[in-house]
């Protein structure tokens, strides 16, 4: 049984229950229930919120290397701080803001393997009191790695055309066009179904457990590799409908498979789908 | 307008500032397990149904008096969200005892009233999901009414 390429990466309920209080170590939550946070938390965790946090609140991109400076600054993130993310709907979104946080060269980040929804369900201790941490003076990064880990409407272009790994991660009805919206949620305005020319179909919840862990690195090595013809080393682009669920499957094949050279295409189908003159496949 | 419970509400959250609605929402959200039926309660119309587009199963029960006013009871599952759960509160206890038609009228403007725009956004829609399930139930309910008339 081979391990993870990078274990480390993650933590596990027990060991975060015993370490909540471990030094130079913030706990993060990012859910995309708006108001769970505040129903109760892990002790000591703090709220990052995708969309009013992470994103520019005008243009669809991201926060710059100032305000994500400023981000961490007030919640006591330093540049050498170890930052936990867990969260709901089995670490969407706290995968999605780990990748945020890569985009500006945090080094030190782990998730909480299984997320909120394994925390409550071992009935571990939770609380409502929002806890408050010394500013710290996180120093400005010298830039954001658009180009390392990000892909956009022109790299997945680019991959498409060069019949180069698009995985997409949305549900099979999304990928085949039966249905523009995803199960269990409103449409979200896109005006075609399909997918991106040359993608193959691998939905994220494939990576996860029932309880919202990550299968063991034979399965995914099984899944990515065996089943979607993946190899170590691969220029790879992921996409979902806003970056979430794909950003859940590039922590996969980043730290969990050890992949290298993974972006993730966070505009997505909501940008694909929508855009004037963009190739669309249906079907399987 | 809306119907008096409801303004009331409304005029609540539109004088809080932002942490305030938030919490207040929390106490709502708190309160939505508590409108579940009653035991020995009954009712003219259950609609119990996990929609495709719904995180998780929710059930409106709808009892109409005589003179047309309705009583709501809503539960729902584990996995809908905490807004989805503080409107809950809100419609039941907003709508309390307001006729079948009122509650065909209410318009959906509030939403953002209580919630705020900044709430009110991508992968929080399905707050608005409840009161689309109340009316459909009205619209049943009414549909039947005629219906029976016409016999």
């Amino acid at each position: 049984m081979s391990s993870y390429a990078h274990p480390e990466a993650l933590v596990s309920t027990e060991w975060l229950a015993e370490h909540l209080n471990e030094p130079n170590t913030r706990i993060v939550e990012s859910n995309e229930d708006v108001l769970l946070y505040s129903t109760g938390h892990i002790p000591g965790a703090v709220h990052i919120d995708w969309r009013s946090d992470l994103q520019d609140q005008t243009v669809r991109d991201y926060i710059s290397p100032e305000g994500f400076a400023e981000l961490c600054a007030k919640n006591g993130i330093d540049k050498d701080t170890t930052v936990i993310f867990y969260g709901d709907k089995s670490n969407w979104w706290a995968t999605y803001a780990l990748w945020a946080f890569r985009l500006f060269g945090h080094e030190n980040v782990k998730i909480l393997d299984g997320g909120r929804d394994k925390w409550v369900a071992e009935n571990r201790e939770t609380t409502r009191e929002i806890p408050s941490f010394p500013p710290t003076a996180y120093p400005v990064p010298p830039k954001r790695r658009d180009d390392e880990i990000r892909a956009f409407y022109e790299d997945a272009l680019a991959q498409s055309q060069a019949r180069k790994p698009l995985i997409d991660v949305r549900s099979p009805g999304e990928f085949i066009g039966e249905v523009t919206h995803m199960p269990e949620y409103p449409q979200e305005g896109v005006l075609r179904g399909g997918h991106v020319p040359g993608a193959k179909s691998v939905p994220w919840k494939r990576a996860a457990n029932t309880d919202g862990t990550f299968k063991s690195a034979d399965e995914l090595r099984d899944i990515y590799e065996g089943e979607a013809g993946l190899k170590p080393g691969e220029d790879v682009v992921a996409y979902c409908r806003i970056g979430e669920r794909s950003s859940h499957t590039w922590f996969v094949l980043t730290y969990l498979l050890g992949y290298e050279k993974v972006r993730n295409y966070d505009g997505s189908w909501t940008e694909w789908g929508n855009r004037v003159r963009s190739p669309i496949e249906k079907g399987a | 307008m809306y119907p008096p419970k409801l303004q009331q509400i409304v005029d609540l959250f539109e004088a809080l500032p932002d942490l305030e609605k938030r919490e207040t929402l929390i106490t709502y959200a708190d309160q939505a397990k508590s409108q579940g039926p009653r035991e020995g309660e009954t009712f003219d119309l259950e609609d119990v149904r996990k929609d495709e587009e719904c995180t998780d199963t929710v059930g409106v029960f709808l009892k109409v008096n005589p003179d047309r006013t309705t009583h709501y009871r809503v539960t729902l599952g584990p996995q809908v969200q905490t807004l989805t759960k503080a409107m809950t509160s809100i419609l039941c206890k907003g709508l309390e005892g307001r006729t079948i038609e009122e509650v065909l009228e209410v318009p959906a403007d509030f939403v953002p009233k209580i919630v705020g725009a900044d709430l009110v956004r991508q992968r929080s829609q399905t707050v608005y999901y409840i009161l689309t399930r109340m009316k459909s139930a009205a619209t049943v309910w009414r549909n039947r009414d005629r219906a029976a008339a016409l016999e």
